[in-house]
């Protein structure tokens, strides 16, 4: 997820535009080879084995190195060489940036020293390969922002990304998030957890951008703002809070009851005094999650 | 021509059904099949259609689909109904086996898993 905040940092430094930014980062699939891809090309692992991990992820919140390894598909030197020969997503993003003339060399130098050290990022394999350092990105993320995000909302979020990355598409851009205590919606959907933990997240688009995103997530070709692509929106929803209850009950032993995702019909809604807004960038348009832990 | 089987899918979402049923009927083509989109039609279109098989989504509005299941087996006692679901925590599997569920798919679901489970039960 590096490349996805290291956009959102050269947002916030004014150092491109947002159509630069998407321009770029819809470009990333194509320059950015997946470990899995690598890791056949080595001749590591078999293709229905990639494939195998690649589906595991999608109900596993785990790292693909981390399935490979648990399931005998590669060794841990196997896993390091891969982790080595692999570019860090934002470098690369880096350089679309400057083949494009968005920025120049010296520019992006400067940008990237400042973007490690702020994150702390002194080794691209291990900084990967932990999901502690993503749990900083995020925390960073909302450093300035006013917002306090506790243990538990940092975890949901990085699932919540993770989920983005896995189900609708790496090339996104999460913006800066904001306090909010009403917000007007567009067209969203909101599902409710309850227990020991309180959640509500709602995911707010723009019908047409809901097509997108919706056509993404099912991988069917949707043209109309339909039933299908509601649906599609609240079985994201609920899949990604199906997930963390599931990391919430085997990592904290808490149990989640999870309140079937709904339309919230609006125009505006009220959220309580924890209530944010986190926008995110895709080339179809931008998504809004809406939070209150 | 061999005898229908009828199939009853309880989920709230449109997308999940249709993904489940494109799934079954590429397996065989005698299948007939019954929605519904919350616990309770699930249970009122149980004991009207009698189905040889039931899916049934956990997180519904109206009635759960535990509490489908309880009720579903309370009806017929005989009733296979499978649970698919992304809430895969073991307390909810373990309510969904003690309600009387046969078995459970994970969300996303995949077409082999569903075959697999269609077999065991219904037999291929």
């Amino acid at each position: 997820m590096y490349a996805q905040f290291f956009g959102g940092f050269l947002l916030g430094k004014n150092a491109v535009t947002p159509e630069q930014l998407t321009s770029a980062i819809s470009k990333l699939s194509d320059t950015h080879i997946k470990l899995g891809t690598l890791a056949m090309h080595k001749g590591y692992m078999t293709a229905s084995e990639v494939d195998e991990v690649c589906f595991l992820q999608t109900r596993e919140d785990k790292r693909f190195g981390e399935i490979a390894l648990e399931r005998c598909y590669l060794f841990e030197d196997q896993l390091e060489d891969l982790l080595v020969s692999q570019n860090p997503d934002y470098l690369l993003l880096g350089q679309t940036l400057v083949d494009m003339g968005a920025i120049n060399n010296a520019d992006l130098e400067s940008l990237m020293v400042e973007y490690q050290s702020e994150n702390e990022i002194d080794d691209f394999a291990t900084a990967r390969e932990d999901a502690n350092t993503s749990i900083r990105l995020i925390e960073n993320f909302f450093e300035d922002s006013g917002i306090h995000a506790n243990e538990y909302a940092l975890d949901y979020l990085n699932l919540m990304f993770n989920n983005l990355v896995r189900f609708i598409g790496e090339d996104f851009t999460p913006l800066q998030p904001s306090p909010a205590r009403s917000y007007n919606v567009s067209y969203c959907v909101m599902q409710r957890l309850t227990g020991v933990a309180r959640f509500t997240c709602g995911l707010d688009m723009e019908p047409n951008i809901a097509v997108s995103f919706a056509s993404r997530y099912a991988k069917m070709d949707f043209d109309a703002f339909d039933e299908y692509v509601k649906a599609s929106l609240e079985d994201f929803l609920n899949l990604h809070n199906g997930l963390f209850s599931v990391n919430m009950s085997n990592n904290h032993s808490v149990e989640l009851n999870l309140a079937p995702p709904a339309q919230e019909e609006g125009p505006v809604i009220e959220l309580n005094d924890t209530g944010f807004i986190i926008p995110v960038l895709y080339p179809f348009g931008t998504i809004y999650m809406i939070l209150e832990f | 021509m061999s005898e229908k089987i009828t199939i009853l899918v309880g989920d709230d979402s449109i997308l999940a059904r249709k993904q489940l049923k494109d799934i079954l009927i590429g397996i065989q083509d005698n299948l007939t099949f019954v929605e519904a989109s919350n616990g309770q039609e699930a249970v009122d279109k149980f004991k009207e259609v009698h189905p040889d098989i039931v899916f049934l989504d956990i997180v519904m509005p109206v009635k759960d689909g535990i509490g489908a299941t309880t009720d579903i087996i309370a009806a017929d006692s005989s009733a296979k109904i499978i649970i698919v679901s992304s809430v895969g925590t073991q307390s909810q599997l373990k309510s969904a086996i003690e309600a009387g569920a046969k078995d459970f798919i994970q969300k996303p679901i995949r077409a082999e898993q569903v075959t697999a489970i269609f077999n065991t039960y219904i037999g291929g």
